[in-house]
């Protein structure tokens, strides 16, 4: 809506862009400006602002845990659940937009609305009895609930907006269902794979409750890391911000490359309960 | 050139000396005897943990056996080894357990391997290992229903840790009893202590629910109550336990830092090292934080007593005891035997004690003086005293002790807000009465 | 290879045999099964089975086996285990508050930044940060923010001369402390919802207003609102869904303390499915708190639909 008699840009615009950015960026910023100060520094009451910065912390977390191991585990996991997902639904979706199978859609918000333990208490003491625990395949299984429903969710719509008269043109050419799908509509919705594959990613990458149970020793992703961090480090801040940090950085650089869909993808919802 | 053939001479005096020794030991004990198996030994992040494993190598070397180690911080470790052994899935040979906690559970649900009998089987235990080296307290902490669990590993103490010169300071007396204690709370609460001379509080502690009861324990028995009667009934809602409960809230709440409530021992040892509080009761392993020279800025300015005792002199002080345990599901519950021999033989004991100041509990390393070189000495004095007072139900001994625990560390935390403490106690009574109903039908 | 292919495709594929024959005759069944077959069994499996566990007693941590108690887990949530009603009335609370908080800041941010400005992209990626960090980071670092000595939250509102406050260590101020952590997440959501929405309302209706003589303050109540509503309650049914289901800011923070004072049902029902081991009782608990997210949601579809 283009209100009348509204100014447009000027000064006072960017002003206020910048006053509502503020509280927001804050503790990002304050989490960044944490990992790089000295222990010392960051118990100091009223809070230090300007400091000569470390990178101490990084190093330590580093040195005294096996963060490489924590971050492997989660790209095998985020990668096996969010691929898994994408083979699984992007067929699903486009059937769904193509021959308007609303009911699909409508279950799928249905278990969207579950508690997350719902899902996890039964698989918990299936995995527990399968001797499962701790095994990539489990964690890849239970992230797929979550990644699953995105899939599906998020390409319903980009499939939608694939031209009807596009695939029934390659139908009449002799295409296949499974070839219009493979050569038509498929590179046509290229962008909105990748946008589905980098949120799938990212809530992967952000799980905790699912990791929480069913992750172990062999298998800890990088969220439980930084939560166990809060009992071995006491409130050693400048090395609980830096593992904060390393665990952040990457989801927040990928989401930058999905702006324009991420709305979509979060109304779908973080599930994250 | 003289002193070279010297050398050589004496280094080959040596190692005659050392494989004489080491071929009579065989000789004695076959620790080759399940060259080959593998064990998974699940750990909690832990003092001893961080002091064996520097060692581990040393027992692959010795056995031909092959470790794989895990290791979680606490609660994580309790839900991780309770669900593993309840799938009874046998891949755990060795965890390390603390009876008190969950003893009575683990027992009843058939999850233990007693070793009683390995321990007379001279096939399988050593010669010298020596049972009856481990002091009282720990062999009966490890000894649940009649049947020996295992080991202990380490045993310690809740301890009143006080800032010495803050009390020099300001003239207190350190506090021998609960009334002193509060005393010496109220006199040092917002005097200056810091290095910059910063106000402190006079007394820190957890606060955190179900984290608060192992420590609150201590004032429990001191006021004369305890967790539960000989019939297994509620004993903690006496006038005494109700008394207990207020003092510790009180302490908390009129002397303590802000946001106790939600303080675990993290926290307060953290204020305790920034040097903004007085006195701190907690169990003595907590000296590895407190005096950590990269952590802590009061490093060698803290006391170290008993834990004070209540009216009519009866004693607070706890002893906690970790050991190690073999699970039934295990397939090679001989050769975990084996490990747990080695773990808690006079050497491995004596070794990590002289390392890491870690109380493996056995009588003839705590007095060689070579033991004591990283402990400090008012912190072992008091561990000593205080482990033949020390009583080791630090926990209630039921069997859904995570549960009750929650149900009493409520009742705390209401006591530090400065609700109606009676009530709150009565109420965590009753919690703890239906939750042993529940969860204790034969 | 084109050719080949072009050449395979003209032929007509309905006739064709085996598996691409049976794709062309039933193409909705083999492109949605997967899917359908997966999601049956990682999510409506667990469903049925979480209703049945619902009705039976069972400690995981025993020997025994599940006895079935008819609804006595729902008697006992209900009318013995205040707990549970303590948890029940903070969920609530705590939706409330963070949903309401963070729809009237979106909305109110929304109608602030619908101008046209340059960097408008930038401006969205930063904005959205909050809902994409991942939640442990964000929980640790409002933890450290709100601590109620050295927290650089005190140091602010101290600025104002407020305070200092307990934070999440204060039973009273739990649970707005906590709602703030999910509002300062959630805002820019509600907030690029708003816009778009804007983006589309008809311009008529206020060409209209001006010729009447319309106030600014009179066209936002008038029209701006109404046509908003569709918008803004599917935000608030998307953010109420969430928030009665807050987990991990919740968990990590505070674990529901003070005391149980930040317990929500599903910390609650963590606690005990997961810690406590009691599986039936749980399962009951998940069985209401479905049910209180399902009815929320209905209630919100049906607001929508009526008059406000």
């Amino acid at each position: 809506m283009r209100r009348l008699g509204q100014s447009g840009e000027g000064p006072w615009t960017y002003i206020l862009l910048t006053l509502i950015l503020i509280p927001f960026l804050f503790p990002l910023a304050w989490m960044l400006l944490s990992s790089l100060k000295t222990q010392v520094q960051n118990t100091a009451f009223p809070p230090i602002w300007v400091f000569t910065p470390t990178l101490n912390n990084y190093r330590e977390v580093f040195i005294r845990n096996p963060f490489f191991t924590f971050t492997l585990n989660s790209l095998i996991v985020a990668a096996g659940s969010t691929g898994l997902a994408l083979l699984l639904g992007l067929p699903g979706a486009y059937a769904v937009a193509r021959f308007k199978q609303s009911g699909i859609a409508l279950a799928i918000l249905t278990a969207r609305m579950a508690p997350g333990i719902a899902y996890l208490i039964p698989w918990f003491i299936l995995f527990t009895k399968m001797k499962m625990i701790d095994t990539y395949s489990a964690l890849i299984l239970t992230h797929l609930i979550v990644a699953l429903p995105l899939v599906l969710w998020v390409m319903i719509g980009f499939f939608e907006d694939v031209p009807g008269e596009l695939i029934e043109a390659g139908r009449i050419d002799g295409c296949s269902h499974f070839s219009a799908f493979l050569r038509i509509a498929l590179p046509l919705v290229k962008p909105g794979i990748v946008a589905t594959a980098i949120l799938g990613f990212i809530f992967s990458w952000n799980n905790f409750l699912f990791s929480l149970i069913i992750a172990g020793f062999k298998t800890r992703t990088l969220p439980i890391a930084v939560y166990n961090f809060l009992s071995y480090e006491e409130i050693n801040w400048g090395g609980l911000t830096a593992a904060a940090t390393i665990i952040t950085l990457p989801v927040l650089i990928l989401s930058l490359f999905i702006q324009k869909h991420i709305v979509r993808g979060l109304t779908f919802g973080a599930l994250k309960g | 050139m003289r002193t070279r053939w010297l050398c050589g001479f004496l280094f080959g005096v040596l190692a005659v000396a050392v494989a004489w020794a080491a071929i009579g030991e065989a000789a004695q004990f076959n620790w080759q005897q399940f060259k080959g198996t593998q064990l998974r030994v699940m750990l909690n992040k832990h003092p001893w943990q961080i002091a064996i494993e520097p060692h581990l190598k040393e027992f692959e070397a010795l056995t031909g056996m092959k470790l794989v180690v895990e290791v979680y911080p606490e609660d994580q470790f309790r839900a991780k080894t309770s669900v593993e052994l309840q799938s009874g899935s046998g891949s755990i040979d060795v965890f390390m357990t603390m009876p008190a906690q969950e003893g009575l559970k683990y027992l009843r649900a058939g999850w233990y391997q007693p070793v009683d009998e390995y321990l007379k089987d001279a096939s399988i235990t050593s010669p010298d290992y020596n049972w009856n080296d481990f002091m009282e307290v720990g062999r009966s902490a490890m000894t649940v229903d009649g049947r020996v669990i295992g080991p202990p590993i380490q045993l310690e103490t809740n301890q009143l840790m006080y800032r010495k010169d803050v009390f020099q300071k300001y003239n207190v007396k350190v506090p021998t009893t609960l009334d002193e204690l509060e005393a010496a709370a109220k006199a040092l609460n917002g005097k200056a202590m810091t290095d910059e001379g910063q106000n402190g509080y006079g007394f820190v502690a957890r606060g955190k629910r179900a984290a608060a009861t192992s420590i609150f324990s201590g004032y429990l028995y001191a006021m004369g109550s305890a967790w539960l009667t000989a019939s297994r009934e509620p004993a903690f809602n006496s006038d005494e336990g109700v008394k207990a409960f207020d003092l510790y809230g009180r302490l908390l709440r009129l002397y303590g830092p802000p946001g106790s409530e939600n303080n675990h021992w993290y926290e307060a040892s953290s204020i305790m090292g920034q040097g903004k509080a007085a006195m701190y009761t907690e169990f003595d392993s907590i000296s590895a934080f407190v005096e950590d020279p990269e952590k802590s800025k009061v490093k060698g300015k803290i006391g170290y007593v008993m834990f004070p005792k209540g009216p009519g002199g009866k004693p607070g002080t706890m002893a906690t005891v970790w050991g190690l345990g073999i699970p039934k599901s295990s397939k090679s519950p001989k050769a975990a035997w084996l490990f747990l021999q080695w773990a808690t033989n006079k050497e491995q004991v004596l070794a990590i004690t002289a390392e890491r100041a870690v109380q493996g509990g056995r009588t003839s390393v705590w007095n060689d003086p070579k033991a004591k070189v990283k402990m400090n000495p008012e912190l072992a004095e008091a561990l000593i005293q205080g482990l033949k007072v020390g009583n080791s139900n630090w926990n209630p001994a039921v069997v859904a002790v995570p549960e009750v625990r929650d149900a009493v560390g409520a009742a705390i935390v209401t006591s530090i807000q400065g609700g109606d403490v009676k009530a709150a106690v009565n109420k965590a009574a009753a919690d703890t009465k239906r939750i042993m109903a529940e969860t204790e039908k034969k | 290879m084109t050719e080949h292919l072009t050449f395979e495709s003209r032929r007509s594929h309905t006739e064709e045999r085996g598996f691409s024959g049976f794709i062309e005759r039933h193409p909705v069944l083999v492109f949605t099964s997967p899917a359908a077959i997966v999601v049956f069994i990682l999510m409506i499996f667990p469903v049925f089975y979480t209703v049945y566990m619902s009705v039976h007693s069972w400690f995981a941590s025993s020997l025994t086996r599940p006895e079935f108690i008819g609804i006595k887990n729902f008697q006992r949530a209900f009318f013995e285990d205040e707990r549970f009603r303590n948890a029940l009335w903070l969920t609530l609370y705590f939706t409330a508050l963070a949903t309401a908080l963070q729809v009237v800041l979106g909305v109110a941010l929304a109608l602030l930044l619908n101008r046209p400005f340059r960097g408008k992209g930038f401006f969205r990626s930063i904005f959205l940060l909050p809902m994409v960090a991942t939640p442990v980071a964000i929980a640790l670092v409002w933890m450290m923010m709100y601590n109620p000595t050295l927290g650089v939250m005190n140091y602010i509102v101290g600025l104002v001369k407020l305070g200092p406050f307990k934070w999440v260590s204060d039973a009273n101020l739990v649970i707005p402390a906590l709602a703030i952590v999910d509002t300062w997440e959630w805002t820019p959501l509600i907030t690029l919802i708003t816009l778009a929405g804007l983006a589309t309302l008809p311009l008529e209706p206020y060409e209209s207003a001006l010729i009447d003589g319309a106030t600014p303050a009179q066209m936002f109540w008038r029209i701006t609102l109404p046509l908003l509503r569709p918008t803004i309650m599917v935000a608030l049914l998307f953010r109420s869904i969430d928030c009665l289901k807050t987990f991990d800011i919740i968990y990590v923070m505070t674990a529901g303390g003070p005391g149980f004072a930040s317990e929500t049902l599903n910390v609650y029902t963590f606690q005990v499915g997961l810690f406590y081991f009691h599986i039936g009782y749980a399962c009951s608990l998940l069985v209401i708190l479905f049910t209180l997210v399902l009815a929320v949601s209905l209630l919100l579809i049906k607001v929508r639909r009526g008059s406000w």
